[in-house]
């Protein structure tokens, strides 16, 4: 996935896409303007890479899509947290937390050693 | 892959979907283009620039859709590299494919043909409504076999008067009668059938078009009774059927109301009926109403003619029990009060369905069992077949195994196979059932009640295609789950090393074998027997020689020969003219044709008192030459000629059998007795008496029959019978020529040689046969593939090991009595089995055999040797190929 400030690791953008939904049902577009919002632009995503991994995760049931009016008037498809996505995301987040924390205490321990 | 059904159905829906989903993406990621840009430009960028910088945020719009179509479609990609696969497979085995997709075929093609007419017969609803509360009620003689008889009017006043079970009753005529129409192009022939006015709202029918008979439409019921011969047949209203409509006036419906001529009286068409109402009598054209009072007041014809069938509707609340038991038991009171008239008889109710399916039921119920046996071998040689593949990839599976593949992905790989070969299996089978059923129906059309629609039924072809599919995925499956969960390391040391076929998997292929031949051997056993049956019933002398002879119908109009002397007139001019015809030999007419006479009447002889129950006998009225041109032979007396004048003393020739039953002493000519219900009638005396003719050919004795002469009983129907001395259908229009010539206004009817008529006769019976014998070679094919198979893969299995003996030395008859020992076991196991087969096929045919033995030993041991030869011609190839092995390439193909 091509990214402006950093790499994204494999599969995390999956997880960034399920906990975005986690406050509520969005569009491609507003997944993409909150991964940016939360991140401070930290991480910019190829906006157009989000809906193959879209599709994908409605294919496997993590997610649900339907067809709405936006606040400005205007037909914009919205995705929706299924129930086995919502236990996914919690159950991906963990694992997500129990890596990093992991890797940064790794990286702590060279940091000092060094 | 996953593939819950209710995903399947969602992702074959999406394929379907293809272009909408294309819209969709392109609609979702405009929308999303077009928020950047609004975004850019609320930043303060040109809308030019903002487009551009959206898209280069956004990326390849291309790329990033082909990208979401992949993954919608990703499990398309996989099921196809999964078909493909199983094809190449099935490609690579290619006779298995064969085997395995033949017995499919045959399997769900003969099932599905014979599921579908039993359901239509037993099973479907007859064309009316609330059909399950109508009742049927039969007479007949109470000695005689054929227990489906009419009533007499009297019994049906009676039963309409004492009976509380029935809401509504209705009588009919059970026969439909030819009759001619004419119109302008010249006369047709249609059938008409009388039917009381009440007779469609008994049985739930209303008219399509127009009304139905009310009480003022009826005719005198003398009319109907006498064929026309007594009674004024006034221009009465007439009902359509829905057939005949279409046929006659194009479906016009302006054709109520109008005036049509049938036997030369202008009648008025009132009704057409429902396109998928079918009368209990069959085939209709013209319904007409009769009012039987007339003959109710008869004191002649009341109680002592029997000539009426009685539909009744059950009151709400009445079951058919409780009208069966009434019905009963106003009969037991009609034979106390008339015993006369009653006294030799009996009167039954029925459900009208029962009466309908009639004797058809037993054949069916016979036909049904072979057909689930045929199907039960399908199933065993599919198992067997995709066992022993199965197991002789053991190895393969094994292999895999080993190297790590899920049980999961076997068994998908297996299942895929199987879902291919179903398929294909599964097509060809509708194919077959297509066909089949087109048989059936060229076959079975005249054996069948009228009610049968034989169109392909999908919930039979369900049902076989379930059962022969399940079978082959459970065999296709099955191997590979205890594959992928055994022992994979043993399984590949026994393959490779063990030489011999595992003791587990030959039993399970022996028995599947043995199992074949058991069920094979019942059905060649049963349909032996009824081949028997039919070769007994058409081969027994039947009293008469039926070769050469053109038979042909003639109704004599009621208007234009009204007086018995113009009616004999006709039949002597008739009778003259053919006899001039070069290629004729002798001309008779009669009644009816030899063993289809219907007529029973009441035997009174001279000195017996009045108040006596009269014995039943077959009776017909027959021209001078009768006897002669059928070649019945004149055992004592004289056959009737000129001097049996319509005002001479009446006369009465007697079969053999009549004479024996009624004069034991041999006094029979000269006797004199009454015949009919006329105890006032004039005697009649007993001229001649000649050999019996068979009437019944189910019956193996000939029942009593009496022959008066037509010169004094001139019928206005004229059966013809003519010698010829070559092709009898050859004079067919030198016939209808000379008819022609003596009035241009009657059409020659049923036009037959006598040998096709009897034929006809026992089209009923040949069905079951046909069908069994069908059976019977298909069960016998299935089971030589299931012996060729079982013989194959034993001998393939052990092609190493022969490979060894032979390089010790052994010779190649060695080898061959190795192999048929282990085969002859499971040969003679089947056929143990197949003893108790026998039995019970014996016991369901029973009812269905003639002149033959349900254990007949000529029978069962030609089925038994028919089997083994095919099953011997079956295990010779792989035999053969077992002594030609090369010892040096077997041994090296390790």
């Amino acid at each position: 996935m091509a990214v402006r400030k950093f790499d994204l690791i494999q599969g995390t953008l999956d997880l960034l896409v399920l906990k975005s939904l986690n406050t509520g049902p969005n569009h491609g577009y507003g997944i993409a303007m909150r991964i940016h919002q939360l991140s401070d632009d930290e991480l910019r995503i190829e906006e157009g890479s989000l809906y193959p991994a879209l599709y994908r995760m409605e294919e496997q049931g993590l997610i649900e899509s339907e067809w709405r009016v936006t606040d400005n008037n205007r037909k914009a498809k919205f995705y929706r947290l299924t129930r086995k996505g919502r236990a996914a995301a919690d159950a991906e987040l963990d694992s997500w937390l129990r890596l990093s924390k992991a890797v940064t205490r790794v990286l702590r321990g060279l940091e000092q050693g060094a | 892959m996953k593939l819950r059904p209710p995903a399947l159905i969602r992702r074959l829906l999406s394929i379907v979907k293809w272009r909408a989903q294309d819209e969709e993406m392109d609609q979702e990621m405009a929308f999303h283009l077009d928020a950047i840009t609004r975004e850019y430009v609320r930043g303060g960028m040109s809308e030019a620039d903002a487009a551009i910088a959206a898209r280069k945020r956004f990326g390849n719009v291309v790329r990033h859709k082909e990208a979401g179509h992949d993954v919608r479609t990703a499990y398309l990609d996989q099921f196809a590299s999964d078909v493909r696969s199983g094809l190449r497979q099935l490609a690579n085995a290619r006779t298995f494919a064969f085997v395995a997709i033949v017995t499919l075929a045959l399997g769900i093609g003969v099932n599905t043909g014979v599921f579908t007419v039993v359901k239509s017969v037993l099973l479907d609803a007859l064309p009316y409504a609330d059909a399950d509360r109508l009742v049927r009620i039969h007479g007949g003689a109470a000695a005689s076999t054929q227990g489906r008889g009419p009533l007499s009017a009297g019994t049906v006043e009676e039963i309409a008067a004492r009976q509380q079970s029935f809401s509504s009753l209705a009588a009919f005529v059970d026969v439909s009668i030819e009759a001619v129409y004419g119109r302008e192009d010249g006369p047709q022939i249609i059938t008409s059938a009388w039917v009381e006015p009440g007779f469609f709202d008994t049985l739930g029918v209303a008219p399509l078009l127009g009304r139905a008979f009310r009480s003022e439409d009826a005719v005198n019921a003398m009319v109907a009774l006498s064929g026309g011969a007594v009674g004024a047949d006034t221009g009465s209203p007439v009902m359509l059927s829905h057939g005949a409509w279409a046929r006659l006036f194009g479906t016009d419906a302006a054709v109520i109301g109008r005036e049509v001529r049938i036997n030369g009286i202008p009648r008025t068409v009132i009704g057409i009926l429902p396109p998928t109402f079918i009368a209990p009598m069959g085939d209709v054209d013209f319904y007409l109403a009769f009012d039987r009072g007339p003959v109710v007041a008869n004191p002649v014809a009341v109680r002592r003619s029997q000539w009426l069938g009685l539909v009744g509707r059950l009151e709400p609340g009445v079951t058919q029990d409780t009208a069966r038991r009434e019905v009963e038991r106003i009969w037991a009171d009609l034979v106390r009060e008339y015993p006369a008239d009653n006294g030799t008889l009996r009167a039954s109710a029925i459900p009208l369905r029962d009466a309908m399916v009639g004797d058809t039921r037993r054949p069916l119920l016979v036909l049904m069992a072979s057909a689930v046996l045929v199907l039960i071998i399908t199933c065993a040689n599919l198992a067997a077949t995709i066992l022993s593949r199965a197991l002789s990839r053991r190895k393969e599976f094994a292999l895999r195994a080993a190297l790590g593949a899920g049980r999961a992905r076997v068994v998908r790989q297996l299942l895929t196979e199987s879902v291919v070969l179903a398929c294909a299996g599964g097509v060809a089978g509708v194919l077959t059932a297509i066909i089949v059923l087109d048989v059936l129906r060229d076959l079975a059309a005249r054996a069948l009640p009228v009610h049968a629609d034989l169109s392909l039924d999908s919930g039979a072809l369900l049902a076989s295609a379930v059962i022969a599919l399940g079978t082959g995925l459970l065999f296709g499956v099955a191997p590979g789950v205890v594959v992928a969960r055994g022992d994979a390391q043993r399984t590949l040391r026994d393959e490779s090393r063990g030489s011999t076929e595992g003791l587990q998997s030959r039993r399970t292929r022996g028995m599947l074998v043995a199992g074949q031949m058991a069920l094979c051997v019942s059905l060649l056993v049963g349909a032996g027997l009824l081949t028997r049956s039919l070769w007994a019933m058409a081969g027994a002398s039947i009293g008469f020689e039926p070769d050469s002879v053109l038979t042909g119908a003639i109704q004599l109009p009621a208007r234009d020969y009204s007086d018995p002397e113009s009616r004999f007139q006709f039949r002597d001019q008739f009778e003259q003219r053919l006899r001039a015809l070069p290629g004729v030999q002798s001309v008779a007419t009669a009644t009816s044709v030899p063993t289809m006479v219907r007529q029973r009447s009441g035997v009174t002889l001279e000195g017996t008192p009045a108040s006596e129950a009269q014995p039943f006998v077959i009776s017909t009225a027959v021209s001078d030459d009768y006897f002669r041109t059928l070649r019945i032979p004149l055992r004592e007396g004289r056959t009737f000629d000129a001097r049996d004048r319509v005002d001479a003393p009446p006369t009465l020739v007697v079969s053999e059998a009549m004479a024996r039953r009624f004069w034991p002493g041999g006094d029979a000519v000269g006797s004199r007795l009454r015949l009919g219900p006329d105890t006032n009638s004039p005697l009649i005396e007993v001229v001649g008496v000649v050999g019996d003719v068979r009437n019944d050919r189910a019956r193996q004795d000939a029942e009593p029959m009496a022959y008066r002469s037509t010169r004094q009983i001139p019928a206005p129907i004229v059966t013809l019978l003519m010698r010829t001395q070559s092709d009898p259908l050859a004079l067919t229009r030198s016939v209808e020529r000379e008819l022609a010539a003596i009035d241009r206004g009657l059409p020659l009817q049923q036009v037959a040689s006598l040998q096709g008529v009897l034929d006809d006769g026992l089209a009923d019976r040949r069905l079951p046969v046909v069908l069994m014998t069908a059976f019977g070679g298909l069960a016998l094919l299935l089971s030589s593939m299931g012996v060729y198979s079982l013989f194959a893969s034993m001998t393939a299995a052990r092609e190493r090991e022969f490979g060894v003996r032979m390089a010790l030395g052994s010779r190649p008859r060695a080898i061959a009595g190795l192999v048929l020992r282990q085969g002859a076991g499971w040969m003679a196991a089947g056929l143990l089995l197949g003893a108790v087969g026998i039995i019970v096929v014996a016991r369901l045919v029973r009812e269905l055999v003639y002149g033959v033995s349900a254990f007949d030993p000529l029978t069962i041991g030609t089925a038994v040797a028919i089997l083994m030869t095919c099953a011997a011609a079956a295990l010779l190839v792989p035999l053969f190929r077992a002594t030609r092995i090369d010892a040096v390439v077997a041994l090296r193909s390790e």
